[in-house]
């Protein structure tokens, strides 16, 4: 008998095991690929490798310095190569941690029974149940595909297959500008792909602020990405090493494009392999398992945490809410609010962003007021040669409360990190303003954006 | 001979007060009536005159720290006199370690050792010495204070301000958990945090102003100082003054109709509007010149019948209870009264009050004519010996010479202290009071 058992290994499943441990529980976790789940295997982890890489390239390419810049270019073998070096190498590492805790891995299918009942199957065919007094679902999500596409893995491709491949296109269609899409993008366009991106809403990132998504998409433009927004693909066909796409742009009507491989980036379903909602009578809030805010289901003793439950699909929401399933497995009453989980995105640049965009805190009714701060006018920014980017905070005018903060440029995703801690301690824009910031660096932008709140930003113009 | 200056009653809310000021340094020859020290209380700053002429011989107790209402705090002396050997004790030192006991046995509050509070190391803040250790209690910052006392020192009523407007230490209570408190007036010290380290949440108090809108059970509402204060005197009034209780029904038309009859013709002439309270209060005064004994306190074996008639007038406030007290009731016009209790009414619902006007009160009127009630009894005002209730007045039937007539009657209660007030006087003095009310024409006849 445990205490707890997880299933799925991911940045859910691992941090729920880890803190269960540390807090004296008796835990077993089940995974049926390897530890880390997406994140370390198929998206955080691999991306950021291919992200780093590819934007060294296109800083040497573009520095006014480095000579021979035109011969400079990246050996996609090498990339891929040294991304499964880091991912090897964190992987192991988890797998170290789990066994100082004494954590019982089990490499296999977990299948859910019945609440406290997991049936594992494992590689060489033998099943084996174990039993519970809790259990946590962090099983994950997989790529979403549209019905009428088929993925064949070289032609067409998701990110599962993208991350691994080492011969790059010349054309290639990435299908979504949502978070994946653009972060291919950006990673594709500066290996040299001519990349073409086709978005069925009117907009890229919609779940991020206006100017943020303005000033992304101008990137886009001047990087020689074509974008088609309100596009909707209507067909495709393999012809011989080539794919032709018909898809329809409200604007220019019935298109046909032609490109070496598609990548479709159409979001990500919750993986229930081994989960049977209907047998088990596990509720669900569409495809995602419905939990409490206490990350609860509805069967007794068993919590969901992560990409299963749906919400912002990103590896530190799930980790949190892994580590407040276990407080409350431990009798706390703990909840994880959306609006305090930091948004991340790698494109051409970095998006940090975290609680409300602009339009949404307006949209409260409460009196706002917007601070901001081009990168153009740091120090830093200047310094490093890449001045692209801005820090954008949203406030409450009356309390100072930090409803939300976005930006966008070098180092945008380890920036908001000081503003996230400034909401969940409560502390107000004045705040942010007076805390002392290392010069000359990337942190003092947002200084300078709280300051700007204030109207008292020290490195821009007066306003008239 | 020497007279010894003390800290004045404060009211019957004010234990304590603090010096902010000596106007008048040793070796100084001072007049009566002249003002010498400045002290504060947590409801009013107020100036002290000098009970005597002579010289200002000794200051035993120095700025900045807190003492008991009464404590002796200098002596005066006639010119070329000594000071007397008992005075003749160290001063209160400014910063001894702890609470010290002065030369009369008095506890005396003292700042506790002064690197305890961090003094920013651009120039010291100016705080009185009580408020320095009512913030350290607390753990308040008082570079976070603005002082309201001479050249910006903080005074013990800013930190209670503070404490009471939430001003609590920023590791507490997170900065909108702070704002909001502040903009709500919601008092922190007895909000639960939930946060880390149990520090107060904005979702705290909002909780907290959400128990305190509802009007519901199983709350806990920690005392502020003036209603820890009341509670107190008043405990102690009831176990030391032994109360008796007396009441009689006043027949009210009389005075009502004396009341209407003059009333447009004293508004033309004086510009102010007459209330029955300020009838009533003539009248008390007057009665209390026919019973001397009821404007009395009681002073170690001594019974003290008081020169002054003050008529205190209790004034509810949404924090607490109140008494300013009008005047020479008994000597003064109509007029008068009625500017007087009219002013003290006012600037005691916006906290304005001198203390002298808290504390000079000889005797207490309190009235709830204003609510459904036919009778109740009070707690004497300490040190006062008497204190008189006023219930509505209400339409009764009763028989005159064998008929049902309709009367407007209002029953009049008094408490007294049956230390030095017998039954039998208390009797005649409220039955003496019913008599002058039911003939206004003759009580207020200036003969």
């Amino acid at each position: 008998m445990y205490d707890l058992a997880v299933i799925g290994g991911g940045p859910g499943g691992y941090v729920a095991a880890i803190r269960g441990a540390q807090q004296g529980l008796k835990v077993i976790l089940v995974e049926k690929d390897s530890l880390g789940g997406t994140c370390m295997n198929r998206g955080c982890i691999p991306t950021k490798c291919f992200f780093y890489d590819t934007t060294t390239l296109e800083a040497a390419k573009t520095s006014q310095v480095i000579t021979g810049a035109g011969t400079l270019s990246i050996d996609p073998s090498k990339m891929v190569a040294r991304k499964r070096h880091v991912v090897n190498t964190l992987v192991s590492g988890i797998e170290k941690i789990m066994k100082s805790y004494s954590i019982e891995v089990v490499q296999g299918f977990g299948e859910l029974i019945a609440p406290g009942r997991m049936m594992v199957r494992r590689a060489n065919g033998l099943s084996k149940e174990y039993q519970s007094r809790h259990m946590i679902l962090a099983t994950g999500s997989k790529p979403a595909l549209p019905d009428f596409i088929e993925v064949d893995g070289h032609y067409i491709q998701t990110t599962d297959d993208a991350l691994d491949s080492d011969d790059i296109p010349a054309r290639l269609l990435i299908i979504g500008g949502g978070v994946i899409g653009v972060e291919m993008t950006g990673i594709y366009r500066t290996l040299g792909c001519e990349v073409t991106v086709l978005e069925l809403l009117p907009d890229i990132l919609t779940t991020e602020d206006a100017d943020i998504r303005r000033a992304m998409l101008r990137l886009f433009e001047q990087r020689g990405v074509k974008i088609h927004l309100k596009a909707e693909v209507k067909e495709i066909t393999l012809r011989d090493k080539e794919i032709e796409v018909a898809f329809e742009d409200e604007v220019r009507g019935i298109e046909i494009l032609r490109v070496d491989r598609i990548l479709v980036a159409t979001g990500r379903m919750p993986v229930l392999d081994g989960i049977d909602t209907g047998k088990l009578d596990l509720k669900t809030e569409g495809p995602f398992v419905k939990t409490n805010e206490r990350l609860e289901t509805n069967l007794p003793g068993v919590y969901a945490v992560g990409d299963v439950i749906g919400g912002m699909m990103l590896a530190h929401k799930a980790s949190a809410e892994a580590e407040a399933a276990i407080a409350n497995i431990l009798g706390a009453k703990k909840e994880v609010k959306p609006e305090r989980i930091p948004r991340c995105i790698w494109s051409f640049t970095e998006i940090g962003a975290v609680g409300l965009t602009e339009d949404e805190a307006r949209a409260t009714g409460r009196p706002i007021r917007v601070g901001k701060f081009p990168f153009m006018n740091s120090g830093a920014a200047q310094a490093i040669g890449n001045v692209d980017g801005f820090a954008k905070i949203v406030g409450d005018a009356e309390t100072g409360e930090v409803l939300g903060f976005h930006i966008l440029g070098t180092h945008a995703t380890d920036l908001i990190g000081e503003s996230v801690l400034a909401m969940s301690t409560e502390s107000v824009i004045e705040e942010l303003a007076e805390a002392v910031r290392p010069h000359p660096t990337f942190s003092e932008t947002v200084m300078e954006a709280a300051m700007d709140w204030s109207g008292l930003a020290i490195h821009s113009p007066k306003k008239r | 001979m020497a007279t010894e200056v003390v800290v004045p009653m404060l009211g019957i809310t004010v234990e304590r007060g603090t010096i902010v000021e000596w106007l008048k340094k040793e070796g100084d020859p001072v007049e009566k009536g002249e003002i010498i020290f400045i002290v504060e209380t947590e409801k009013v700053t107020t100036e002290v005159e000098s009970p005597a002429s002579g010289v200002l011989a000794k200051i035993m107790v120095p700025v900045g720290i807190e003492v008991p209402v009464l404590t002796p705090v200098a002596v005066i002396t006639e010119p070329g006199e000594e000071v007397p050997a008992k005075y003749l004790a160290p001063p209160l030192e400014v910063a001894p370690p702890a609470a010290e006991v002065s030369a009369q046995g008095v506890q005396v509050f003292a700042p506790a050792s002064p690197h305890a509070v961090q003094i920013p190391s651009d120039g010291p803040i100016k705080v009185v010495p009580a408020a320095r250790k009512l913030a350290q209690d607390k753990g308040l910052n008082l570079e976070a204070l603005m002082g309201t006392g001479p050249d910006g020192v903080i005074l013990f009523r800013d930190v209670e301000v503070a404490l009471k407007a939430g001003i609590v230490p920023s590791a507490k209570v997170s900065t909108l958990g702070r704002r909001l408190a502040e903009k709500e007036a919601i008092p922190l010290e007895g909000v639960k945090g939930t946060g880390i380290r149990g520090k107060i949440m904005r979702a705290d108090v909002e909780r907290a102003i959400e128990e305190a809108a509802a009007p519901g059970l199983g709350k806990i509402i920690p005392m502020d100082t003036m209603r820890q204060v009341i509670a107190r005197r008043m405990s102690e009034s009831s176990v030391t003054a032994p109360h008796i209780y007396f009441f009689t029904d006043v027949w009210m038309e009389p005075l009502l109709v004396y009341r209407e009859d003059i009333l447009p013709d004293f508004e033309r002439k004086c510009g102010l509007r007459l209330s029955i309270n300020d009838l009533l209060i003539k009248a008390v005064a007057l009665n209390i010149l026919d019973f001397p004994l009821l404007n009395a306190t009681i002073k170690g074996q001594e019974i003290h019948i008081l020169p002054e008639v003050n008529m205190g007038l209790a004034v509810a406030l949404p924090s607490g209870l109140i008494v300013p007290a009008i005047a020479h009731a008994d000597k003064i016009g109509l007029r008068e009264i009625v500017r007087q209790r009219a002013d003290l009414v006012q600037r005691a619902r916006i906290g304005k009050l001198s203390m002298d006007e808290i504390e000079r009160g000889t005797f207490t009127i309190s009235s709830l004519t204003q609510y459904d009630i036919t009778y109740f009894t009070a707690i004497l005002n300490p040190p006062q010996s008497g204190i008189l209730t006023i219930g509505k007045t209400r339409e009764e039937l009763t028989l005159v010479d064998g008929a049902v007539k309709e009367k407007k009657v209002a029953t009049f209660g008094l408490s007294v202290d049956h230390r030095i007030i017998d039954g039998a006087v208390a009797a005649d003095f409220l039955q003496n009071l019913k008599w002058k009310l039911e003939r206004p024409v003759f009580t207020f006849l200036n003969l």
